[in-house]
């Protein structure tokens, strides 16, 4: 018996319709997609919105576009082993964080992105966990101890939102199929918002422990126009190891 | 014995709690020529006008963390709910939900003085950001109303609106399972809060809390919270990692 079905209409629940300010719409008042991307008072574009990604595949398996991604021998075969018993002891399915970029990988649950002049926020419905990126100009602290989310700086490059994470310990996933990372393990994300409704995001994986050369994934995330995020804690569950797990 | 290896569970989770914090000079912070940070300076005001709660803010006193009503009469409670209260107490707080990793709720998760928060104001939302278990709320200040319903949820969904200098953020929609202090003051679903924040200087934040809950509470009662600024400091992460010990530990 799966349980995946029961996941999925889990997660497909009532969303909170609500017509947000701020978004340009069709005369039919539907939110018009494809203008172009707002801008904030300091000229920047603004990522400020609800968005997922568009595409479910990177979920289970990020390098699902065939990247070859550059294994260590012993990470090859750790991520087999995941692979052979359906990531039984993925840290999410015990209310453990999803860390970067698995957060953002689940289409069911999406996240929202609050951009301010010092800060940009992400609120994760997946877990109602927060990411915060600063954008204030202040480097990586001297020391960092090892988290699940990293200590994230960003900055512009044009039109692209560089960020770039350090301090990650080794114990998330880099998607649910299992591709490991270390300590060691170093992102940069590059968000580029195309229009109104669909943004650009890649990111680069950096882990000289557990891959022989940084590795990239390019994948597309659409706006969620009108809504909110739900809450979403995750209560003991207990059981994914079994339900799932082989 | 136990009461020695119960204090030792005690010294070793403080000591955890004070963990290295990260100092970062913030920006826009008023300073004396030294560069301390002037907490009595007028409070900042955000580009819409209105006066700005953005900061890390920690709770100043924390008693009310224990007892919320801590003062003359406490909480006018229905029986049901002084039974409860009397029973959650006594066992110093077993079963309470954060031994399971559930979130504090409202206002509880502001009350923990090693835990600070971070409150992000743009015009249209107000992020609160809690370190104790990696946590956010919103209230909501783009002018909508409640959803024609609400599912009952641990934070609960909170509009927000401005009169004068104090923004007044009102929350419905809980679920009956968190705690409002950690001697277990007890709610159910029918539970609304109003607080009252108000920045009465840079470092200083008062939030005057009114629970409304007739099936707990034989009428509404209100609170007076203060906080202060944590200046140059950023939060940690802090997540709540299948803590199974805590019942045993510390309940009774």
């Amino acid at each position: 018996m799966s349980t995946t079905p029961i996941a999925i209409v889990l997660f497909l629940f009532q969303w909170v319709n609500v017509p947000l300010p701020n978004t340009p719409r069709l005369p039919n008042g539907k939110p018009n997609l494809t203008v172009p991307v707002p801008k904030t008072r300091e000229g920047k574009p603004d990522l400020t919105g609800i968005w997922r990604a568009a595409d479910g595949k990177y979920l289970q398996n990020i390098a699902a576009d065939g990247v070859q991604v550059p294994f260590q021998p012993w990470a090859e075969a750790l991520y087999k082993e995941r692979q052979a018993n359906f990531s039984k002891d993925r840290p999410s399915g015990r209310c453990l964080p999803h860390g970067v970029p698995d957060s953002f990988l689940v289409t069911a649950t999406p996240f929202k992105i609050v951009q301010t002049p010092f800060v940009t926020v992400v609120l994760l419905e997946n877990q109602g966990h927060f990411r915060q990126i600063f954008t204030d100009g202040r480097g990586f602290p001297k020391d960092t101890p090892p988290t699940w989310m990293g200590y994230s700086i960003g900055k512009w490059e044009g039109d692209t939102f560089v960020v770039d994470s350090i301090g990650f310990n080794d114990q998330t996933y880099i998607d649910d199929g299992g591709h490991p990372h270390t300590e060691a393990y170093h992102s940069t994300e590059r968000f580029h918002r195309r229009d109104f409704g669909h943004m650009d995001y890649e990111i680069t994986i950096d882990d000289p422990k557990a891959y022989t050369r940084p590795w990239k994934v390019t994948m597309p995330f659409e706006l969620f126009p009108d809504n909110e995020l739900m809450e979403s804690v995750c209560e003991n569950e207990k059981d994914f190891e079994r339900l799932v797990g082989k | 014995m136990r009461t020695i290896r119960l204090m030792a569970v005690v010294f070793a989770m403080n000591v955890a709690a004070f963990a290295q914090w990260v100092n970062v000079k913030l920006p826009n912070t008023p300073r004396t020529p030294d560069g301390k940070p002037i907490l009595s300076a007028p409070a900042p005001k955000a580009v819409d006008g209105k006066p700005d709660l953005s900061g890390l803010w920690r709770a100043a006193d924390n008693r009310l963390l224990q007892d919320l009503a801590a003062g003359p009469g406490g909480a006018p409670m229905h029986p049901w709910a002084a039974a409860l209260y009397k029973e959650r107490s006594e066992s110093l707080g077993k079963g309470k939900p954060l031994e399971r990793c559930i979130p504090h709720g409202v206002p509880d998760g502001m009350l923990v003085r090693n835990f600070p928060y971070k409150i992000l104001q743009t015009p249209d939302v107000v992020v609160l950001l809690y370190e104790e278990f990696n946590h956010f709320r919103q209230i909501f200040t783009d002018g909508r109303g409640f959803p024609p319903e609400t599912t009952e949820t641990w934070f609960g969904y909170s509009i927000g609106h401005w009169e004068g200098d104090t923004l007044v953020a009102e929350t419905i929609g809980f679920n009956d399972g968190s705690w409002l202090d950690n001697n277990g003051h007890p709610h159910t679903n029918a539970l609304r809060v109003s607080e009252r924040f108000h920045r009465r200087d840079f470092g200083h934040l008062d939030i005057q809390v009114t629970f409304d809950d007739p099936k707990a509470y034989t009428k509404p009662w209100t609170v007076n919270l203060p906080f202060e600024l944590y200046p140059d400091a950023e939060l940690i992460e802090s997540i709540c990692e299948n803590e199974k010990d805590r019942e045993h530990m510390v309940g009774k």
